[in-house]
């Protein structure tokens, strides 16, 4: 049985038809021999038409960056480098904020803290001892005492009068005394 | 790049804490700030009126005449805008002030004083015995009221003048006012002789009758810049001479009135340095003004529980009293009346205004025409309560001190 030899390259590439066809397509029925070497054939064909592919890609890449070439003085980077270089510029940008947002919020926090009573927040509750003040007040101004008696508290809350050392008579009928 | 995100980082510290703590200051103080700021300016604007003063027609704006004045004092030549006949008066005039105020002191006189005061809750009068021994005791009694007035200092002190005429207020007059001779007159059936001050805008300020046989003064009256009498005190009835019917008894009927040892009051020896002493504490006070007044006098009185800050502010005519202490208000404020005033709600009584600002119990004591008595107060802390913002704000004041003692 005689094989179908260089025929077998025409057959893949489809260049056969009519009598020739019917042929070929007869022995490979019964030949595994040729169906092997077909099946080889195909194969390469396909590997060879992928490189093909690639090779018209870096074509199109190799004008582009020409083109860039000829309106300036442009560094041409690899695309691939693009992705990790946004990706730590993100990071970046939120270690920033991250710094500023603990920045604030420890200021405020210590502000916070600082902002409170020296006393421990147990305010005390006053009420002005108004004759002692008065009284003050008219040394320093050269006035006489001021303290309207209708409206003068009687005597001072008693937190007020932990706090002021001068001690303001309740008596009635006092007067009050200078050198 | 790792250390390109540390200095990243560093930068962003560096300019963020100041940054931060600087405006977070400032909108936790608007308000203050506003107040200091406006009233720095009146204090930059008074300190051209210190020294010889100038006097110009009514019709002339102040800051002009000043500054006119102030390029010539600097050009080391003569105030020409003061004339002959004005310099004249007020010389006259500021030295009757300072025999007026010496004579208060060292003349021996009883009587009744009236005083008639417009507040921010209008008008409160009050009339008052007075027995003067001559650079000796003084005891004064209020009559008016339901119950007489207790007005005592342990330490023995008193007005050492007569209708607030002393010789600081007068020293403080005759850098802020012109004072003219204005001829002779009468008060309380006794002649007298008539001393007039005025704003340097020409208006009139007070007016002092001055007894023409002793200088001690009669009476006083202040108007305020549109011209409405504010203040009225004077003499109903004064004798002068040895006081002969001066009570003896109170001294011995209360014990409270008993001489103590010193004053229960210090003097700071520098004003300035109290309001420094506050501002650490987070109290932030106009500095060397309120209202227009310049800060002339400060003092402190105190135990181990807490301290009362007392600043006073003149400028010879009004005087205002600032009383600073830590805490709040009482729940219960009995004998005051609630007012609104400064744009805060503040208690009222006589001529007395009390209200907590930010964990302070601010008192004002004021002799001053109403507006000036509610300037004072809105350029003060107020608010009530202290809430999260007032403690933020009065955090970042403590904080700001810390950065920069001198803020």
């Amino acid at each position: 049985m005689s094989h179908l030899g260089t025929q077998i390259s025409a057959l893949i590439d489809g260049e056969l038809a009519g009598a020739e066809l019917d042929r070929a397509s007869a022995h490979l029925a019964g030949c595994p021999a040729c169906r092997t070497e077909a099946a080889q054939l195909r194969q390469l064909k396909r590997e060879l038409s992928a490189l093909g592919e690639l090779d018209s890609a870096d074509a199109v890449t190799r004008r582009l960056l020409a083109m860039t070439h000829q309106n300036g003085p442009v560094t041409a980077r690899p695309l691939a480098r693009q992705p990790g270089r946004r990706a730590r510029r993100r990071r970046g940008r939120y270690v920033m904020w991250s710094a500023m947002s603990i920045v604030v919020v420890g200021v405020g926090a210590a502000a916070f803290g600082m902002g409170g009573s020296s006393s421990g927040g147990n305010e005390p509750q006053i009420t002005p001892q108004l004759e002692v003040f008065d009284m003050q007040h008219a040394i320093t101004s050269g006035d006489v005492p001021f303290a309207d008696p209708s409206n003068t508290p009687a005597k001072p809350a008693a937190r007020a009068s932990e706090r002021t050392p001068v001690k303001a008579s309740p008596r009635a009928s006092a007067e009050a005394t200078r050198p | 790049m790792r250390r390109r995100l540390g200095l990243l980082v560093s930068a962003v510290v560096t300019v963020t804490i100041p940054g931060v703590l600087a405006v977070l200051a400032i909108l936790g103080h608007e308000h203050g700030i506003a107040g200091t700021t406006a009233i720095s300016a009146a204090a930059v604007a008074d300190e051209s009126a210190v020294g010889p003063l100038p006097l110009a027609p009514a019709s002339t704006v102040p800051a002009v005449r000043n500054a006119v004045a102030t390029v010539e004092r600097t050009s080391g030549g003569p105030v020409t805008v003061y004339s002959d006949e004005a310099a004249s008066h007020q010389a006259r005039a500021m030295h009757m002030l300072v025999l007026a105020a010496a004579a208060g002191q060292a003349t021996s006189y009883q009587g009744v004083e009236e005083t008639r005061q417009l507040g921010v809750n209008g008008t409160v009068t009050v009339s008052s015995q007075v027995w003067h021994q001559g650079g000796g005791l003084t005891l004064i009694r209020t009559l008016s009221g339901a119950t007489p007035v207790v007005s005592y200092d342990a330490g023995d002190r008193s007005p050492t003048g007569v209708f607030g005429v002393t010789s600081a207020q007068v020293a403080l007059l005759g850098k802020h006012y012109i004072a003219a001779y204005r001829g002779a007159g009468t008060s309380s059936g006794r002649p007298a002789t008539i001393v007039e001050v005025y704003r340097f805008d020409g208006s009139l300020a007070a007016r002092f009758w001055l007894d023409a046989r002793t200088m001690v003064p009669l009476r006083r009256e202040d108007f305020d810049a549109a011209d409405k009498l504010v203040s009225d005190e004077l003499f109903t009835q004064v004798r002068f001479g040895p006081v002969t019917e001066r009570p003896t008894a109170a001294t011995a009927e209360s014990p409270a009135l008993a001489p103590s040892s010193g004053s229960a009051w210090v003097t700071a020896s520098s004003p300035a340095t109290q309001v420094a002493l506050l501002a650490k504490r987070g109290v932030r006070l106009p500095g060397t003004a309120l209202a227009g007044l310049p800060l002339y006098a400060a003092g402190w009185s105190g135990t181990g529980a807490g301290q009362v800050t007392d600043l006073e502010y003149s400028d010879g005519l009004s005087v205002i009293s600032l009383f600073v202490q830590q805490g709040t208000l009482a729940a219960s404020m009995a004998g005051w009346q609630p007012l609104s005033l400064g744009g805060y709600r503040v208690y009222v009584s006589g001529h007395s205004v009390t209200w907590t600002g930010r964990g302070e119990v601010y008192t004002v004591i004021a002799d001053a025409p109403p507006q000036t008595v509610a300037e004072a107060v809105s350029a003060l802390p107020g608010g009530g309560q202290p809430g999260l913002v007032d403690r933020l704000g009065r955090g970042f004041d403590r904080l700001a001190h810390l950065v920069d003692p001198f803020a």
